[in-house]
């Protein structure tokens, strides 16, 4: 793949509810070989974004393209190389992680051999041994696991993460973000969301900030920041991640004299 | 006791109830519940006991026929729940209430009380209601000690209901649970039936088990309705003794919940019977539908429903057939109960696929594939499931039909089994799709079906049960074997319908996947 060329390309992408407008003209770029942080406050559009990147929905006008071709819910061969980790995470709660995992493998086309040794390799990696458990009886960290196994076991080259860190414990995050690392380096794309925002900085090349309703309000390079830079933005100047965002989505505080 | 609170989550049960309806389909909803539960509650106490109640002191037996009705209220108020799951419906889980300051034992009431008062239940109460009132209106029995007695019975009734409930969920998660179940279903089915003939020869056990059977609720409620002094209050004491008694072991079944697997830790069992037989629908489909055999066959209530639909499809052969004045016989029987024996065990699935999946419903959008396979391999699981009953249906009627046998009518009841099979999985494709509902896959019990896919099972049930009915009165050469075409020309039309479903829904489903994904993860209702 060209590590030059847009990996996801999203121009003028609308998403209503009835009246209620949850994305409001979003255009931007992901190149490929990047580490994209999608930020936003709660509410702000950033699921459903991703749920119209990746075909869980419909758009309502707009256009998005993933790995320079056109993409619909209906793009079955453009979803073959794509991972996806929802934010309902999406696991089958009666079956056993590793045939849950088999189960995505096959869907994604793999040979029975590979679907077998892949299982294996990532159950061990994520140290989801306990095999006597179905999905439904797992910790929410586990699952979380499990889901980012889903997400990767066909080596896609467009990875979509949903809050991938939140409820796993620093052991299982390292590791993550060690796989991410290995991933982007071979050209391959990740869009990840997140609220933990030192993770964010510290993994990705580029970011872009959300408001409601899903209004694009930054997108620019963070690779600044590792190299103790700073950003200028309103005649200000950024030194970390967390006051450019709450400087663009707003600060809030509320005095409860009883709490 | 929190009275305060347990009375703030019984209000709340019925404000969950009352917000479904701000809807405009929740309004129309309303509205034709409302009508069909008033003419109901008139038929029920018109024709149902107060009828029986009038009958049975014109003819002189007031106690006995008090006895017949109130134990056929009784066992049918147990089955129904066990089968269809009314009347089961708690709202609350324990786990849910440990989070409000509430002791276990105000939980325990709170969840109870939310169950007794239950729809249902008011139901069974009016009926039994009907026949105090019967009764005390022709001088045949007494107005508050009848009302008194029918309050107790529902109570128990219902106690019973739970503890069978809890007592058959806690069986099939056994290995050899199903195997036991099914046993002592086949002989409540059939022992009675075959009992029968002997007691009436048999006058003096007839007598002895009538003697055991006055020790039961029903019994109970019966002496307290039709006499007075020693005779209720020994009915009372019955009644009030089996209530000890059912709350005690639901107590005790509650307290001590069924163990979880042990956690085996280590390397990966490879299973692949699954993957096996699901190679036979095709390899695009075979992922598919080995997912979907694992869903229904890891589900308690599929299992339950699957293996209690055949001997209830038997035992209303029978009951309907050969019993009774009006009995329409067993050819004609059969005929009406092969077609949803078929469907009865699948049917939960089957008319609400991704009710519960939960948030597992996106999965299906983020493979590469087309969505709605995932919904046909649901369905064609559902449907082989469904077909694998008739070969044993077949057999049992082989061994059981009357003789002189004759092949035409076996292939007559094939021919309806496939019928009712693709007619019913064609209508359940529909309700899926257009009639979702958000439900617990870990539940074992309560009918947590949408309108629409209980007008399906509930309704298919009882159109092709009254079908053989309908021919006898109107048309009865359909009946006969020398007309066995017929149910083999409805067999190719079902599966037309089926194949058109199948088509017509797949066509529809990503377009209404947004709305079904907040119904089944439980923003919309």
């Amino acid at each position: 793949m060209n590590p030059q060329a847009d990996a996801v390309r999203v121009s003028r992408l609308v998403k209503k509810y009835g009246n209620t407008i949850a994305v409001e003209n979003l255009s931007l770029t992901v190149r490929a070989g990047t580490m994209f942080g999608f930020l936003g406050p709660n509410g702000s559009g950033k699921s459903t974004t991703i749920g119209c990147l990746t075909g869980l929905l419909d758009p309502t006008a707009g256009q998005v393209e993933i790995l320079g071709s056109r993409f619909t819910s209906e793009s079955a061969d453009l979803k073959r190389r794509m991972g996806v980790m929802p934010e309902t995470l999406g696991l089958f709660d009666p079956l056993y992680a590793h045939e849950f995992l088999a189960f995505v493998g096959r869907m994604f086309g793999l040979e029975e051999a590979t679907v077998r040794r892949r299982v294996t390799e990532l159950l061990e990696a994520l140290e989801l041994t306990d095999s006597g458990k179905t999905l439904g009886e797992y910790s929410t960290g586990m699952r979380k696991r499990v889901a980012f196994a889903a997400a990767v076991i066909h080596a896609p080259e467009v990875l979509f993460l949903d809050e991938p860190f939140e409820s796993i414990d620093p052991a299982g995050v390292a590791l993550m973000k060690q796989w991410l690392r290995r991933f982007t380096e071979q050209g391959r794309t990740v869009f990840i969301t997140s609220h933990v925002l030192e993770t964010v900085e510290r993994l990705c090349h580029e970011v872009a900030i959300i408001t409601k309703p899903g209004k694009l309000v930054w997108q620019g390079d963070i690779t600044v920041l590792g190299q103790e830079g700073a950003i200028e933005f309103d005649d200000k100047r950024f030194t970390a991640l967390e006051p450019l965002f709450l400087h663009l989505t707003g600060e809030r505080y509320a005095d409860l004299n009883w709490l | 006791m929190n009275r305060q609170l347990i009375a703030e989550l019984i209000r709340l049960r019925y404000k969950l109830m009352w917000a479904r309806t701000r809807s405009r389909n929740g309004k129309i909803a309303l509205f034709m519940a409302g009508y069909l539960l008033l003419v109901l509650l008139m038929a029920l106490m018109g024709a149902g006991g107060l009828g029986a109640g009038i009958a049975a002191v014109r003819q002189g037996k007031a106690e006995q026929v008090a006895q017949i009705v109130l134990g056929g209220l009784y066992v049918e108020a147990i089955i129904v729940p066990l089968m269809l799951g009314f009347g089961m419906n708690a709202v609350f889980s324990d786990f849910e209430l440990r989070r409000y300051p509430l002791s276990g034992l105000d939980r325990r009431l709170a969840r109870h009380s939310i169950g007794l008062l239950d729809p249902f239940w008011f139901l069974f109460l009016v009926m039994e209601l009907g026949l105090v009132v019967g009764l005390y209106a022709l001088g045949g029995g007494f107005f508050w000690l009848g009302l008194a007695g029918v309050l107790l019975l529902t109570v128990s009734n219902y106690l019973m209901a739970r503890v069978a409930g809890l007592a058959i969920d806690r069986l099939v998660r056994k290995k050899a649970g199903t195997s036991i179940l099914l046993a002592v279903v086949l002989l409540l089915a059939f022992v009675p039936g075959l009992a029968a003939p002997a007691l009436h020869k048999h006058p003096e056990a007839a007598a002895a088990v009538l003697q055991v059977l006055a020790y039961t609720p029903p019994f109970g409620a019966a002496a307290m309705a039709t006499h007075g002094g020693m005779a209720a209050a020994g009915g009372l004491l019955v009644i009030v003794c089996w209530t000890i008694g059912l709350v005690a072991a639901l107590v005790a079944l509650e307290k001590r919940p069924p163990a979880l697997q042990a956690v085996q830790k280590g390397g990966i069992r490879w299973e692949t019977r699954y993957e096996r037989l699901a190679s036979l629908f095709g390899p695009h489909n075979a992922p598919l539908v080995a997912y979907w055999m694992r869903f229904c066959l890891r589900n308690s209530r599929f299992r339950t429903l699957y293996l209690l639909a055949l001997p209830l499809g038997a035992f209303l052969t029978f009951q309907l057939g050969v019993r009774g004045r009006g009995g329409i016989g067993l050819f004609a029987a059969a005929l009406g109960t092969f077609p949803w024996v078929t469907f009865l065990g699948t049917s939960r699935i089957a008319v609400n696929q991704y009710g519960y999946t939960g948030g597992a419903f996106r999965r299906f959008f983020l493979l590469p594939s087309d969505p709605a396979a995932s919904l046909r391999a649901g369905s064609y699981v559902s449907v082989f499931f469904g077909a694998l009953l008739l070969p044993v249906g077949a057999a049992l009627w082989c061994i059981f039909a009357p003789r002189p046998f004759d092949i035409r009518r076996l292939i007559m009841l094939l021919g309806m089994g496939f019928a009712g099979l693709f007619a019913l999985h064609a209508a359940g494709l529909w309700a899926t799709v257009f009639g979702p509902r958000k439900g617990n896959y870990n539940a074992s019990f309560g009918n947590d079906m949408s309108a629409m896919g209980n007008v399906v099972v509930i309704g298919g049930v009882l159109i092709f049960m009254l079908l053989p009915v309908a021919l006898k009165e109107l048309a009865p050469a359909g009946l006969d074997p020398q007309n066995w075409w017929w149910p083999l020309g409805a067999a190719l039309a079902a599966l037309g319908a089926y194949r058109f479903s199948l088509r017509a829904v797949s066509a529809v489903f990503s377009g209404r996947r947004e709305r079904l994904m907040a119904i089944v993860e439980g923003r919309q209702s």
